[in-house]
């Protein structure tokens, strides 16, 4: 905001005889602040960078020189670090085990959360602005109280540790955005579109699957890919639902730090590992992540 | 609901698949949201009933006739002993402090980034700054842990080399500041990519009739462009503050809560009460204070601002 300050001055000592001069006034302020916002712009960009930089940097250094001070601006970069990270057992565990529960709990929670939203935005729902709160307060419930009572029920369900487990776990946190995202999606789009599909003798499911749910897609994926996200970096449940066989790889990079001798460029290399794909989904949704991480409300506008 | 006027009785098949597609089909509103409703009934009522419940007793046990009935017991032990109001505080502190800064931050990157003439720039950074939502807080911990470590941490470093300052120990002297300053980092992005949304679509019109007026900057942003996107900022703002009540991964990977307590968020408190103290009973009444506190908090920011405008 700061780099608007140049603005103000000029503007209020509008005088309507110079133009000229006015003119000239109002070129060189539009460089200022141009060039005032590209530099706060770049400033960020540093402080988004610099740790992602570093991390990327350490993952490649040798073993020993990895936090050396002054640090190695150059170095010959190396992948022994991801080579010895890709004979770890348990690290490749850990990764198999975070991609299939989270994959799971993403097909889970949308066919749980798609039709329900489906007729949320189709159907008179008595009360329906208490319903969609309702369904929001799941996500205000802090994760810790609520994984106190699944701690001790899983124990008794021989669910402890299970896979099965904890899927449940992550589609519970993403319940709510599904329903929420997918309704707005859904508002959006034209009821006469399955009118149409009823009248050429579609039932309503069918409407709903071959009309609807095409036309849906953007919200589908864009949804998919949030949970995805919000599961893949939730390190709690992983704490405490699991302890060997289920273990996520949020909880894999956390036993690094407890560690004795922590060997940074393996830590290095298994932060990347986790961050990578997430980077790569994030760009692939970007022009539909306001929408979906807004809870469908900025699609609205 | 309209679909069981439907008039599909004219294909009465006998079959018993033709029977199960009928119904199906005339009560697919209900198979549509059952499942929904019935998970979520699950994760709403049951967590904060069966917390209320271990929290009035002695033991866990199934056997609710044999529990043993303590009252208050474990509440007064989680206020006094537990240091419950403390880890309130600093949660408090840190939810605030951090969705100010985030909303703030998050806001003037919007603004300046939506202001860049060349859009082929604007998606560039639009890309480039929603990146640190990709870094687990487990990770950004670990990234923190190395970065502004005392001893071997390039920040601390570059502070002391390019500045006449002496670098604060991050981890130890200022730890309660560290925390926010990482959780600044990790979720502006998210303020930024949906207020960013939210300003793409104040039309152009609205914001050159107030600059006709001559208002200062600072002031066509208060009085015209945020209210003409409140329904954004608010559920942006809502979200964010739910969000964060749920910090855990990056205090319990930077800190563990410490040094000492200084960092012990209530989920933290209540995380150590029930695994390392062994008692599920203090843990459990501080959960359900916690509950309350967040649902109510939520709940009259919802009744105060409210979803209009969100829902129309």
């Amino acid at each position: 905001m700061a780099s608007q300050n140049p603005s103000q001055s000029p503007s209020q000592s509008q005088s309507p005889v110079d133009t000229g001069s006015q003119r000239l006034d109002k070129d060189t302020r539009e460089t200022l602040v141009s060039v005032a916002r590209h530099g706060l712009l770049l400033g960020w960009s540093f402080v988004v960078l610099f740790p992602l930089y570093w991390l990327a940097s350490m993952s490649l250094k040798p073993p020993g020189q990895a936090n050396a001070l002054p640090p190695d601006w150059l170095f010959l970069p190396t992948v022994y670090n991801y080579i010895r990270l890709a004979q770890d057992g348990a690290f490749l565990a850990a990764f198999a085990n975070s991609v299939v529960m989270v994959s799971a709990s993403v097909v889970l929670v949308l066919l749980i959360g798609v039709p329900a939203a489906y007729v949320l935005s189709r159907y008179d729902i008595p009360m329906e602005r208490d319903v969609l709160v309702w369904i929001l307060s799941s996500r205000m419930l802090p994760p810790i109280a609520v994984v106190i009572p699944f701690f001790v029920i899983f124990r008794e369900l021989n669910l402890f540790d299970s896979r099965i487990g904890m899927v449940f776990m992550y589609v519970s946190i993403n319940l709510s955005l599904v329903v929420w995202v997918m309704k707005a999606f859904f508002d959006g789009i034209p009821e006469t579109l399955e009118e149409a599909a009823r009248v050429d003798g579609a039932t309503r499911f069918q409407g709903f699957r071959k009309v609807v749910l095409p036309a849906a897609k953007p919200g589908i994926f864009s949804v998919a890919i949030i949970s995805f996200i919000f599961a893949w970096i939730e390190l709690l449940f992983g704490l405490v639902l699991t302890n060997f066989k289920a273990v996520p790889v949020t909880l894999f990079v956390y036993s690094f730090i407890g560690s004795r001798s922590i060997e940074w460029g393996m830590l290095a290399a298994a932060s990347m590992a986790m961050i990578l794909p997430v980077v790569i989904f994030l760009i692939a949704v970007n022009k539909y992540l306001a929408a979906g991480l807004s809870f469908g409300v900025v699609i609205k506008e | 609901m309209s679909t069981q006027t439907q008039t599909e009785t004219t294909t009465t098949s006998e079959t018993g698949v033709a029977r199960l597609r009928e119904l199906w089909n005339d009560y697919l509103p209900y198979w549509f949201i059952a499942p929904m409703v019935l998970v979520m009934l699950l994760i709403t009522f049951f967590p904060g009933a069966y917390d209320l419940y271990l929290s009035v007793i002695e033991e866990p046990t199934f056997d609710v006739f044999a529990a043993e009935f303590v009252g208050l017991q474990n509440y007064a032990t989680a206020f006094g002993r537990g240091g419950a109001l403390h880890s309130f505080i600093i949660t408090v502190t840190v939810v605030v402090s951090a969705l100010a800064l985030e909303s703030v931050l998050g806001f003037g990157l919007a603004a300046l980034v939506a202001g860049v003439e060349s859009e082929r720039l604007q998606s560039f950074y639009r890309v480039l700054f929603i990146i640190p939502m990709a870094v687990a807080p487990v990770s950004l911990a670990t990234i923190g842990r190395i970065m502004l470590n005392s001893e071997i941490g390039v920040i601390p470093y570059l502070i002391e080399a390019t500045t006449p300052f002496a670098a604060p120990a991050f981890l130890s002297e200022i730890p309660l500041l560290t925390v926010v300053l990482l959780d600044t980092w990790n979720w502006t992005p998210f303020m930024f990519i949906i207020f960013y949304a939210g300003l793409s679509s104040v039309p152009d019109t609205l914001i050159e009739a107030s600059r006709v007026d001559g208002a200062p900057l600072w002031r066509r942003y208060l009085h015209v462009v945020i209210p003409y996107m409140k329904p954004v900022v608010f559920v942006a703002t809502l979200i964010r503050l739910i969000d964060l009540f749920r910090t855990f991964g990056v205090v319990y990977g930077l800190t563990q809560g410490g040094p000492g307590t200084a960092t012990q968020l209530v989920s933290i408190n209540i995380y150590e009460q029930m695994f390392i103290n062994n008692s599920p009973g203090v843990a459990a009444a501080i959960a359900v204070v916690y509950l309350v506190f967040v649902v109510a908090i939520a709940n009259i920011v919802i009744a105060k601002v409210g979803f209009e405008g969100v829902w129309d």
